[in-house]
């Protein structure tokens, strides 16, 4: 009887069945999944408890940086466009039409008015080095006013052309140790101009009334 | 762990060599979960919460509306350091302060509201999504954020509104006088109404 020979084949698995879950992951989070967008300041979000999710439609953003610096970004490059020629009409800042695309295109900025040609001057790819001094919110030279103004009649028109279907949802993103003063000042600048409605972004936080922490209180 | 391709020992002189037809997927799995996780790290999938806040309008006046019973108000100081100063009413208001833990604040607010409860009882009100009548007790809060307080304790705030169910509530600017009564609770509060007056009309 001959001896039984020991298989020689190396021990090998099937990759294919590997090979087909990874890129089936691989399409679905291509396909689901947004781009982190480049934020010009570092935010961290109080949290609460509220479960509303921030609607899909274009959002003008207004952020505020730990030390009170206002920025503001809005969706929609149509808009941003038109917005910034109303803005060049109504506070002259001699921008030239290159410098109104690279408006439309970029994201959020956070330069006075007198500013925000040499900002646009920048290559994008340079912008994290340009200091930006933030928005002037105060009462003397309220400049987030007609920024907010403006860009939500430009949103406005947007949608009368067909271009956007959503008027825009005016979003306050500030950093938990935000003095109260930025967040008055912001908020007084969009009650004077009859913005009354608006969100907070946060982030979450178990609810101790599901959880059962605590009885829940009297309706 | 590529296949490794092992000669055959007896094969036939004239047979045609048997070539395998598989292929080693190994670095393409590999390139699959790479891709995959530079996705995972680059992306956001979900969308950021929000939390409506809506504020009174300041053009609008308001009919003239039944004034709030001082004993339902109780006003919530946001001050410097996380902490928070509360006071109930108006006329001879005694000072505490609290923190934004669940022992805290929530503890203070659900007080009052037991308090109101028993003192006034349960009240008609009209729900305004359905329009249905129904019954309820409420107490008016204000919030008043000074100027050394952070973001934070306003969401805080505002979130305990949420967490207690609180119906009728306020963001206001800090008086001078409730600044000085911060500084000096044994001092008291000597409000006029007036000071207050426009305090309770609004959500």
């Amino acid at each position: 009887m001959p001896k039984v020979k020991p298989h020689r084949k190396a021990p090998s698995i099937d990759m294919t069945a590997m090979c087909d879950v990874a890129f089936l992951l691989l399409t679905f989070f291509m396909l689901t999944a947004k781009a982190k967008p480049m934020e010009l300041v570092q935010v961290d979000t109080p949290s609460s408890i509220s479960e509303t999710k921030l609607p899909d439609v274009g959002t003008l953003t207004i952020l505020v940086g730990k030390d009170g610096k206002v920025f503001l970004d809005m969706a929609g490059s149509h808009t941003r466009r038109e917005l910034i020629e109303q803005m060049n009409t109504q506070y002259p800042m001699s921008l030239t039409e290159k410098e109104m695309v690279q408006f439309a295109n970029s994201g959020a900025f956070g330069v006075p008015r007198n500013r925000l040609k040499s900002w646009l001057d920048v290559e994008p790819s340079q912008r994290d080095k340009f200091v930006s001094p933030g928005i002037p919110t105060d009462t003397i030279d309220n400049q987030l006013a007609p920024w907010i103004h403006n860009a939500r009649l430009a949103q406005f028109k947007m949608k009368q052309e067909g271009k956007v279907k959503e008027e825009y949802v005016i979003v306050v993103k500030a950093d938990q140790d935000t003095p109260y003063k930025a967040i008055q000042d912001v908020i007084n600048t969009l009650t004077d101009i009859n913005v009354n409605k608006f969100n907070l972004i946060t982030s979450m936080e178990g609810d101790p009334n599901k959880a059962g922490a605590m009885g829940a209180p009297p309706k | 762990m590529a296949e490794m391709q092992v000669k055959d020992s007896g094969g036939g002189k004239g047979k045609p060599k048997k070539m395998s037809t598989r292929v080693d997927l190994t670095p393409m799995v590999d390139l699959g979960f790479l891709l995959i996780t530079f996705f995972m790290l680059t992306t956001t999938l979900s969308k950021p919460q929000i939390m409506a806040l809506v504020m009174p309008d300041k053009d609008v006046k308001l009919p003239d509306l039944e004034p709030v019973k001082e004993s339902k108000v109780l006003t919530l100081l946001l001050g410097p350091n996380d902490k928070v100063y509360w006071y109930e009413g108006i006329t001879d208001a005694k000072l505490d302060s609290t923190d934004y833990s669940a022992e805290g604040l929530r503890k203070v607010i659900l007080n009052k509201m037991d308090k109101v409860k028993t003192q006034h009882g349960m009240e008609d009100y009209k729900d305004v999504k359905t329009q249905e009548d129904r019954k309820g007790s409420f107490i008016n809060v204000i919030i008043k954020p000074t100027k050394e307080s952070r973001y934070k304790n306003l969401v805080d705030a505002l979130d305990e509104m949420a967490i207690t169910h609180v119906r009728y509530y306020v963001i206001l600017d800090v008086s001078e006088l409730e600044e000085k009564f911060i500084k000096n609770p044994a001092g008291g509060l000597n409000f006029t109404p007036e000071d207050q007056v426009d305090a309770s009309t609004t959500k």
